[in-house]
């Protein structure tokens, strides 16, 4: 009988293979989220006063226009990823905004209403240094692009190049910045360290030199972070050795030295060890800038000051000021300054740039996150309102990456969170019961204490259900009677709860910045985020989930693993999924370089599960580390076993824990790293079950599956990348007794591999040098037609060698990434998870990778319900998850199970955010969307009916038969 | 409402009392009152006095009403045998497909013999009066016991029966695991 309900099964499974969402579907359990990523550029749309664009480029090569009204993007290009696509400067004028893209290769023009793009011109070789827009008597016609050796100029209309001019002494002068103040010049500043600065002129039509002079500069060693051009082209500079401003006028001819103003004689000192920095303003670059300028000399003390008539005069003393930006709008520019109000929130200010005059009733508060970050950049849209007055909002980026948009008096009119273009890890953690339920549990997990306390507790815990479902019954009656629109459904954390299905998540992410998220995976609301200070750039981080909600009163624990990559020093920390909130307990200090760690199944007496850290010196520490936790560790410390792969030394070892948590060598293989490296290793997932342990034949004998739970897939990459040579290894070791299992070589091959180890197989992608494609290659491990041992799996007890099948596909695209599906009880058939470079999610059944697909049809294959083989792989439109929800640069896929079999949550990953829910094999045990209940109630009250009548008329009629 | 006089006067009921005002029973005593009732039900036929409705039965044994008796007794018995050509025939004709009719076939064919080995012993009472009781009682055990072969041999080639380990799998527990094991990439 069983055989028979597997065949249903199959061929009901192969009818609808087919796992496309319908159109009413879109939306309604799935959501995506884009981010941009750390803003580098951002310009208000300022050409006309109903605009609300506002332009940003940043640092993940993305070029985007947001709504400033609302956050949402109007628009966003996504260039390629690393120098190639990297935003080197950002210019607008009027409805077009100028990108250099890739370090200076190329010159772009976006049109902003829409995003189209209006020109594009590729430009010399060399390396970027500056761009500027180019006016000539009011009108902004060119566009000039200074390279480390030449400088050209092209037409903003068309981007035709007008000249193209090679700079002289190039290879002594380090040329920085570009300056023309819209008098048909251009002109070019170059630094020689520590010696003199260099100054050409060109003439605009031509690219004729007009000028060029050399002035003594020995102190100045960068033009661009201490100098800027204020007035009538008169450069700055800022030197905090010899604490001084120097003025220098670039058109004159006479004056060939630097004048040096002590800031002493101006009451000001730069604070030891501060770079100090001066801002200035240029509103029309067919203008010369203004003469008031920004001069920060300590991390919170700018000071506005003027220059004029060759004397520099303090306007107002910012002290503190965190951060001072300009904003023009129209004829007149204004100065925002953010300083401190008390220890959460900060006040801006707006100033009139020419006076320093404060402009009455323009404060902006701006309550700072305390779980977030410091503000690091701020950015002004000046407006001019109705009554000529100025009018501002600020969009403020912290350093945790969030922007926030305010506008008077401090209403936050939307927030990002930035940090999510970025995610490095992430876990899925069930959500609690609700109070009421939670108190039902809490009931049985407490110590009984006699019948009668027992019963009573009972019955108040049953009375409170009563009330919490009288409550929700009253709610319900009280919101049919408002209008649909005004019942908000927002999400909070203190109405989550798990739903019948636990189909509704808590979705921790880690993010590279160091900052941690909570989110709702049903909505895709933030409910919590942590900003962790302090997290080096390039830190390694490890989320365990250490204790679920399962063990009521016991919160849930999860554990952070932060490794600094410099010092090799790991931290950990402790928090509560749900609410975000660092836990009390007292963590381990660490203090030698963490290698790896362990989390075993090992509970301690609050249910957390233990984590073993290995060091270094291959010691252990184990966390929690309470007396009863030692005690398990000694008495199970013989059966616990871990390796690590050192990738750079081309070697894999395996542990045994010793009883005094000391741990000793017992295998050890070396892959020669003049041949090849490990490039990754991956053993199964710890949550995975799995129901079927053979698979039935045709002739209805059963293949048992080899599940090893201690096996690893060990990918090895050749050294030599010359195409004929080139190879990709893989190697089933088993990770107790360093056996192995299997090895597989795939000639004329090359990374990157991606690859996905479960249940008894591995699938994993490679390039084929040869046939320039990208192949497939899935090995699975069977034991036979019997079990060796079906009650027990040792790894240290298994004389066979499994039987190794292995089938090759060609797949007609390259892949980001690659997961297989995850169910709760793995009854519902697999399926692949594959991120293509298009954004699109390929849910691609494990039916077409599966080694046993016969070249040749017969009939015990039809009876198994093997597809014949075919080398080409199918991409079917109907098979992306994610329809037109494209996730850019798809980096992760992560998949959970959920409480229904049938159902598999997956979020991906990369600069967007996409949650979907996938049913690899249907959703067998859910009605359908569209059931139609009424139909079948009322058939059913039907019939129930007409059985009563025809029951009452049967009836009569034999009464009266029998009268007769 | 019985009238006074000699006899009882049996009345039944009002429309008939309007229709007549009284009847007679010729016989006397409440031994015979509820025969008269009786009889009055089954018709207004007044039997004569001494008349029985029941037959007397004929006792005297002929031999060829004996021979009549075990033909019918041995009809009974190979009952079952007989119907296994006309099974065959079906079996051959719905074929081992999994389908609606076939089962229904199958169903009917492990039923009917099964049926009948359970109301065995009213089987026997039928076969009591025959002189080969026990061996038309085997006879038809045997018949009714290949009908079930035949039935259950039909479930194995149409693939019914659990007999192979495929359909033992699903009970098959995950073999539970001895090392606890763990680690990665050297971070």
């Amino acid at each position: 009988m069983a055989w028979l309900v597997v065949r249903l099964a199959i061929s009901m499974s192969l009818l609808y293979t087919a796992s496309a969402v319908f159109e009413d579907q879109v939306g309604k359990f799935d959501w995506r989220q884009q981010f941009i990523g750390k803003v580098r550029f951002a310009l208000f749309d300022t050409h006309s006063q109903a605009s609300k664009k506002l332009l940003l480029a940043t640092d993940k090569n993305v070029f985007a226009s947001l709504n400033s009204r609302t956050g949402d993007l109007f628009w966003r290009h996504v260039d390629k990823t690393g120098p190639e696509g990297h935003i080197d400067a950002l210019l607008m004028y009027g409805q077009d905004a100028v990108v250099v893209v890739g370090n200076g290769r190329l010159l772009r023009s976006w049109e902003t209403t829409v995003g189209g793009l209006k020109w594009e011109t590729v430009l010399d070789t060399g390396s970027f240094q500056a761009a500027a827009l180019v006016g000539v008597q009011d009108f902004v016609k060119y566009v000039a692009v200074l390279k480390k050796s030449a400088i050209s100029l092209h037409d903003l209309s068309s981007g035709s190049e007008i000249w193209v001019e090679n700079l002289p002494d190039s290879d002594s002068v380090q040329y920085q910045t570009i300056y023309s103040g819209g008098n048909g010049l251009v002109l070019v500043l170059g630094v020689v360290p520590n010696s003199h600065i260099v100054i050409v002129e060109y003439k605009i039509e031509d690219g004729e030199i007009m000028n060029k002079k050399s002035v003594e500069a020995a102190w100045m060693s960068s033009l661009e972070s201490s100098c800027a051009v204020v007035s009538s082209g008169i450069l700055l500079c800022v030197d905090q050795i010899t604490q001084s401003l120097y003025t220098l006028p670039l058109q004159s001819a006479e004056q060939t030295e630097m004048r040096q103003i002590h800031l002493q004689t101006l009451d000001l000192e730069v604070v030891s060890g501060f770079r100090p920095v001066l801002t200035s303003t240029q509103p029309n670059p067919a203008q010369p800038p203004l003469s008031e300028f920004f001069l920060q000399l300590s991390p919170d003390h700018h000071i506005l000051l003027q220059f004029k008539d060759g004397l520099i005069a303090p306007l107002r003393d910012f002290n503190p000021a965190y951060l001072a930006a300009f904003a023009t709008s129209g004829e007149r520019t204004v100065a925002a300054v953010m300083s401190p109000k008390n220890d959460t929130a900060c006040s801006i200010n707006l100033f009139s740039a020419d006076t320093g005059r404060r402009h009455l009733d323009t404060t902006i508060i701006y309550h700072m996150d305390p779980n977030g970050g410091k503000p690091n950049r701020l950015y002004v849209h000046a407006f001019l309102k109705k009554d000529d007055s100025v009018g501002y909002r600020v969009m403020v980026q912290t350093e945790d990456l969030a922007l926030t948009f305010l506008q008077q008096p401090g209403r936050v009119v939307w927030m990002r969170e930035e940090a999510l273009a970025d995610v490095v890890t992430m876990e899925m953690v069930d959500l609690p019961f609700t109070g009421t339920q939670a108190e039902l549990e809490g009931e049985f997990g407490k110590k009984a204490d006699g019948l009668l306390p027992m019963v009573l507790k009972r019955l108040s815990s049953q009375f409170i259900l009563l009330q919490a479902w009288l409550a929700h019954l009253w709610k319900l009656f009280y919101d049919a009677r408002k209008p649909r629109s005004s019942v908000k459904n927002e999400v909070t954390i203190d109405v989550l709860s798990r739903d019948e299905f636990n189909l509704q998540k808590m979705m921790l992410m880690v993010t590279a910045s160091g900052k941690l998220f909570g989110i709702d995976s049903k909505s895709g609301t933030i409910l919590w985020k942590q900003y962790l200070e302090n997290i080096q750039p390039n830190s390694v981080f490890k989320l365990i989930v250490q204790r679920t909600t399962a063990h009521f009163p016991h919160p849930p624990q999860c554990t952070l693993l932060i490794k600094n990559k410099d010092t090799g020093l790991g931290s950990l920390y402790v928090f509560n999924p749900i609410f975000g909130k660092k836990s009390q307990i007292s963590v381990p200090a660490l203090p030698r370089p963490i290698l790896q760690t362990l989390l075993l199944p090992v509970i301690d007496q609050d249910y957390a599960k233990v984590l073993l850290l290995i060091d270094d010196q291959y010691k252990v520490t184990a966390f929690p580390s309470t007396k009863n936790v030692l005690q398990q560790l000694q008495d199970t410390a013989s059966s616990i076993f871990f390796y690590l792969v050192d990738s750079s030394q081309g070697k894999l070892s395996g542990f045994r824990l010793r009883k005094d948590l000391s741990t000793e060598l017992i295998w050890e293989v070396v892959i020669p790293t003049e041949v090849q490296k490990i490039v990754a290793v991956k053993g199964k997932r710890a949550n995975e079950h799995v129901h079927s342990q053979g698979r039935v034949m045709g002739d209805r004998s059963v293949l048992y599956k080899y599940l090893n739970p201690n096996l690893l897939a060990v990918i090895t990459e050749s050294t030599d990348t010359h195409q004929e040579r080139s190879f990709v290894g893989i190697i089933l070791i088993d990770g107790v007794t360093g056996r192995i299992v299997h090895e597989a070589v795939q000639r004329k091959a090359r990374g990157p591999v991606h690859f996905v180890h479960s249940e008894n197989w591995v699938v994993y992608v490679y390039w084929n040098s040869k046939f320039r494609r990208n192949e497939f290659s899935v090995l699975e491990l069977f034991e036979g037609a019997e079990l060796y041992n079906s009650t027990v799996f040792s790894s240290l007890d298994r004389p066979h060698p499994p039987q190794v099948l292995q089938q090759s596909y060609i797949f007609p695209a390259p892949i980001n990434t690659l997961e297989a599906t995850l169910t709760e009880k793995g009854i519902t058939s697999r399926h692949l998870l594959v991120g293509l470079p298009s954004g699109n999610i390929l849910s691609l059944p494990k039916l077409f990778l599966d080694p046993r697909r016969p070249e040749m049809v017969s009939e015990q294959s039809r009876e198994e319900n093997l597809i014949p083989y075919a080398p080409e792989m199918p991409i079917r439109e109907e098979w992306f998850i994610n329809y037109n929800q494209t996730v850019s640069r798809v980096r992760g896929i992560y998949t959970a199970p959920s409480g229904l079999e049938s159902t598999c949550l997956v979020v991906a990953y990369g600069l967007d955010i996409y949650q979907s829910r996938v049913f690899p094999s249907k959703q067998f045990d859910v009605l359908k969307d569209d059931y139609d209940y009424i139909l079948i109630s009322s058939v059913l009250f039907g019939l129930f009916f007409a059985t009563m009548i025809s029951k009452r008329l049967a009836e009569v009629k034999l009464l009266n038969r029998a009268w007769r | 409402m019985t009238a006074p006089g000699g006899g009882a006067l049996a009345t039944r009921g009002g429309a008939t009392v309007r229709r007549m005002k009284w009847s007679l029973e010729l016989s006397l005593g409440n031994s015979s009152r509820s025969r008269g009732d009786r009889q009055s039900k089954d018709g207004d036929v007044m039997y004569p006095v001494g008349y029985s409705d029941k037959p007397v039965p004929d006792t005297s044994v002929q031999e060829a009403d004996r021979n009549l008796v075990e033909k019918r007794c041995w009809d009974v018995a190979l009952g079952p045998l007989k119907q296994i050509p006309m099974n065959l025939f079906i079996m051959y004709m719905s074929g081992n497909t999994i389908s609606i009719f076939p089962i229904m076939m199958v169903c009917m064919m492990a039923w009917r013999p099964i049926q009948a080995l359970m109301s065995m012993s009213a089987t026997f009472k039928l076969l009591e009066s025959s002189s080969q009781q026990w061996l038309q009682g085997l006879v038809y055990l045997i018949g009714n016991l290949l009908g079930s072969a035949l039935a259950v041999y039909k479930c194995q080639s149409m693939g019914l029966l659990p007999t192979h380990s495929s359909d033992w799998l699903a009970f098959i527990e995950p073999p539970q695991r001895l090392e606890i094991m763990g680690g990665g990439m050297v971070m």
